[in-house]
């Protein structure tokens, strides 16, 4: 078995109902995010128009968090999840600094590295994950990419052309794919980023886990 | 490339999680630092035992000591970047040997042992065995110097730390500062034969580090997008770009005319000046390399 992710960007809305199911399901403290949507404006006004990507860790076959883990907290799990063991983390932030897609953090109550695990407790009692329940238009689609007959292979298989990863330059081999993405919603060197320049609040960083 | 993109679409992002900033602070740039000074002083102590045994008797024990003293603070501020340093020992009995930290602390523990054993064999006077003893840990210096920089390479998200470059300019810093130390330790002690070859060893590192710098700011925004908008934040006028030059000139320019002039001139307040500016230098140079990377978004 190898579970992997599939986002349709043709379908997300950007309503943020699959962060918030994430922060609640998984308990995610204030100021992190496991699964965020980002919006990226495109063109000049008043040809514009504003494009959604939810991001999360892409649960790599070649994972750098993995390999650089010194304690093995970062860890596969037989379904192919990338799951990270907290207690046994000691904040060394080499996954931090190593993941590509910026999916993991240090999370300020622990003190430790956390990240997506896609629900892996959920996903343990036959469950999906809580970002896909909570997707009012199914853009998040989640299952076995060996089975051929589940549903992100068979959608996978419709849409070949189009089928993407995020820096597949990078040689992780993320097992997490966009459907209608491009350069601006999947590289984060195509768009700017301006200070203050953000609907609903102007924080750009934060201090890792507030500890240094 | 994605500049180009940027400018046909002007795509802007207008709403997203706040970033984290700086994952790896000042700690890290001080733990490289004092590192350099730990391994290179080895360095040269191996190399002048070598070359002039009979004027460099008197510097076992303060050489050792100085190593010892910097690798403690290396090892140090290694533990206080950790969010959880209590958890220290999980890296000995959870070793995942895939990893550089994991490898490059047992390397680190093994050359503090050693380092100890030198330090009270030095006290004893037994130069015969510590300079035996000396050769074993000469080379566990060169692992344990490199390390640092197979860390690098491992992170993956950070295409400006490419591994043949960092390692070379690891083994370089740790000359430099390993022979601008030993030349202010050294002092008197030393003969004017024994301060020119740490005066040409720190005037030949200080060139060669500078040359794979200057290559990497001005080839390498040639071969990858992430390394130009990375190095873009030294071309800049911003705090790094004046950290950046800064570290250039007190670390390698000077330096090098330093050697250079104290050679021509005789005269061993320059050569320690050229000492002073170089190790000085060596922390704003390795903080610049350290941040930028840091600054772009990942995603």
């Amino acid at each position: 078995m190898q579970l992997g992710f599939l986002v349709d960007l043709h379908l997300c809305m950007g309503c943020k109902g699959c962060e918030i199911a994430c922060k609640v399901e998984n308990e995610v403290p204030l100021s992190t995010w496991r699964l965020r949507v980002k919006y990226v404006d495109v063109g000049t006004f008043p040809e514009t128009k504003r494009t959604f990507t939810p991001l999360r860790c892409n649960h790599c076959e070649n994972a750098p968090c993995e390999r650089i883990c010194p304690v093995s907290a970062l860890h596969y799990l037989e379904n192919g999840i990338v799951n990270i063991d907290k207690e046994r983390c000691i904040g060394c932030a080499g996954c931090v600094m190593a993941c590509p897609y910026g999916a993991i953090y240090i999370d300020p109550q622990t003190q430790t590295a956390d990240k997506c695990t896609y629900c892996a407790h959920r996903v343990a009692s036959s469950m999906m994950p809580a970002c896909v329940v909570a997707c009012p238009v199914q853009a998040n689609i989640f299952g076995d990419l060996e089975d051929p007959t589940s549903n992100i292979s068979k959608y996978i298989q419709v849409h070949q052309g189009g089928v993407q990863v995020r820096k597949p330059e990078k040689g992780t081999n993320p097992h997490h794919y966009y459907v209608g993405g491009g350069n601006v919603t999947l590289n984060p060197l195509a768009s700017e980023r301006v200070d203050g320049h953000s609907l609903f609040n102007n924080i750009t960083t934060l201090p890792v886990g507030g500890h240094h | 490339m994605a500049h180009e993109i940027l400018a046909a679409t002007h795509a802007v992002v207008t709403l997203d999680a706040a970033l984290p900033g700086i994952v790896w602070p000042w700690l890290v740039t001080v733990n490289m630092w004092a590192k350099s000074i730990g391994t290179g002083v080895i360095f040269m102590l191996f190399l002048l035992l070598r070359m002039y045994p009979q004027q460099v008797e008197k510097l076992r024990l303060p050489a050792t000591i100085a190593a010892f003293v910097f690798i403690n603070i290396f090892l140090l501020f290694t533990l206080a970047d950790l969010h959880q340093p209590f958890r220290m020992w999980h890296i000995f009995v959870y070793s995942h040997w895939n990893s550089a930290i994991a490898v490059g602390s047992f390397m680190a523990s093994g050359f503090l042992g050693l380092l100890t054993l030198l330090g009270y064999l030095a006290f004893k006077k037994n130069n015969e065995t510590f300079d035996k003893v000396l050769l074993w840990t000469t080379i566990l210096a060169i692992p344990v110097t490199l390390y640092t920089a197979s860390l690098m390479a491992q992170c993956t998200a950070r295409e400006l730390w490419q591994m043949p470059a960092e390692s070379a300019q690891m083994i370089l810093a740790a000359l430099l500062a390993g022979s601008a130390f030993m030349l202010l330790l050294g002092g008197n002690k030393l003969s004017d034969e024994a301060k020119n070859t740490l005066g040409v060893v720190l005037g030949l590192s200080a060139l060669m580090a500078f040359i794979i710098y200057m290559s990497e700011y001005i080839f390498g925004p040639m071969k990858a997008e992430e390394i130009a908008a990375t190095i873009g934040y030294i071309k800049g006028d911003g705090p790094y770009a004046v950290m950046f030059w800064l570290g250039q000139w007190m670390t390698y320019i000077l330096p090098m005319l330093f050697v250079v002039l104290s050679r021509v001139s005789k005269s061993d307040a320059i050569l320690k000046l050229a000492a002073i500016l170089a190790l000085v230098g060596l922390a704003i140079v390795k903080h610049v390399w350290l941040m930028i990377p840091q600054l772009l978004p990942m995603s």
